[in-house]
């Protein structure tokens, strides 16, 4: 075996590099969103099959979550690169600034549509089941798995984002 | 791999672990009447899909490392999470919303893991060739 191999640590483990670990994240956003998308399904099913009070889950419940897969859709459909060079080339001659321009409305209108499906989920919570005083924790779960489930989205786009922007020295040193 | 198996021992004994796996979900299903348990099957089915659509050797080495083939491959590993915990997912949210009990959901649970670990295995034995360094935790 390799016994000479330097190591950082004492035992046979070594830390992931940024390739394994960019895909481990990705993993675990996939995980996340899949998360976020079943404790809203819980909420929609235990409203429909097991229900024992008045209040149910209507279609409002339902845009909270719809916002926030769409902004997640819309902040990681757009080529970071653009970002990028703007933010390298700004001022100067190099690079298109209204390309810029547009990555810049785009990926505001997706964390806006993100930032509005946890709000949602939370005003959703308070009027519908906090004022009216359903508080006791069987019908006030809906209302929680509703808030978990968008919270869970939202931790998914940032991790997928974080993956995806990782610097892996590995393909830097082949382009530059 | 230290061991020695022959390919048609592994081939036999892993469509054994398919075969209970298939046994236990359906079992889940039929000693009580309720058939909902057999979506499992079918997200459990479908996880190792996006890996195989989407991994980096459908693509021609001309562009290498390129950022293109590399967010492709993004996606797969995306699904791929994406499908396996909500295969995991489906069983327990059917059990908080009572519409299974909970010897269903244990048993559909073990026999899903079952049939993904199975068809992860199979691929990770008859590919341990290509590349080695892939990840052969979730399957291609």
């Amino acid at each position: 075996m390799e016994a000479n191999q330097e190591r950082l640590f004492r035992l046979p483990f070594k830390l992931p590099s940024s390739a394994t670990a960019r895909s481990l994240g990705v993993y675990i956003s996939g995980g996340l969103y899949a998360i976020g998308a079943w404790c809203f399904l819980d909420a929609a099913l235990y409203s429909r099959k097991a229900n024992a009070s008045s209040v149910h889950v209507t279609f409002i419940d339902w845009i909270p979550f719809i916002c926030s897969t769409l902004g997640m859709i819309i902040v990681n459909s757009i080529e970071k690169n653009r970002l990028i060079q703007d933010a390298l080339g700004s001022g100067s001659f190099s690079g298109s600034s209204s390309m810029a321009w547009q990555a810049r409305v785009i990926l505001f209108l997706g964390f806006a549509l993100l930032a509005g499906g946890i709000s949602g989920s939370i005003v959703v919570l308070i009027l519908k089941f906090l004022v009216k005083d359903f508080t006791s924790y069987p019908t006030l779960g809906m209302g929680v798995n509703n808030v978990v489930g968008n919270f869970c989205v939202v931790l998914s786009c940032v991790l997928l984002w974080i993956a995806q922007n990782v610097e892996d020295e590995y393909s830097y040193s082949l382009t530059l | 791999m230290g061991l020695k198996v022959s390919p048609l021992t592994r081939i036999i004994s892993l469509s054994g672990f398919l075969a209970l796996g298939f046994l236990l979900v359906i079992l889940s299903c039929a000693l009580f009447h309720n058939y909902y348990p057999l979506f499992d099957i079918l997200i459990f089915l479908i996880a190792p899909i996006p890996n195989a659509l989407f991994s980096k050797r459908n693509f021609d080495s001309s562009e290498f490392m390129n950022e293109s083939s590399k967010n492709v491959e993004d996606v797969g590993h995306f699904f791929t999470g994406l499908l396996v915990t909500s295969g995991l997912a489906l069983p327990t949210v059917f059990y908080h919303c009572q519409i299974i009990n909970h010897y269903s959901c244990i048993m559909s649970t073990i026999g899903g893991i079952i049939i993904y670990l199975s068809i992860v295995v199979f691929s990770w034995f008859f590919n341990s060739g290509w590349d080695e360094e892939d990840d052969a935790l979730f399957g291609y």
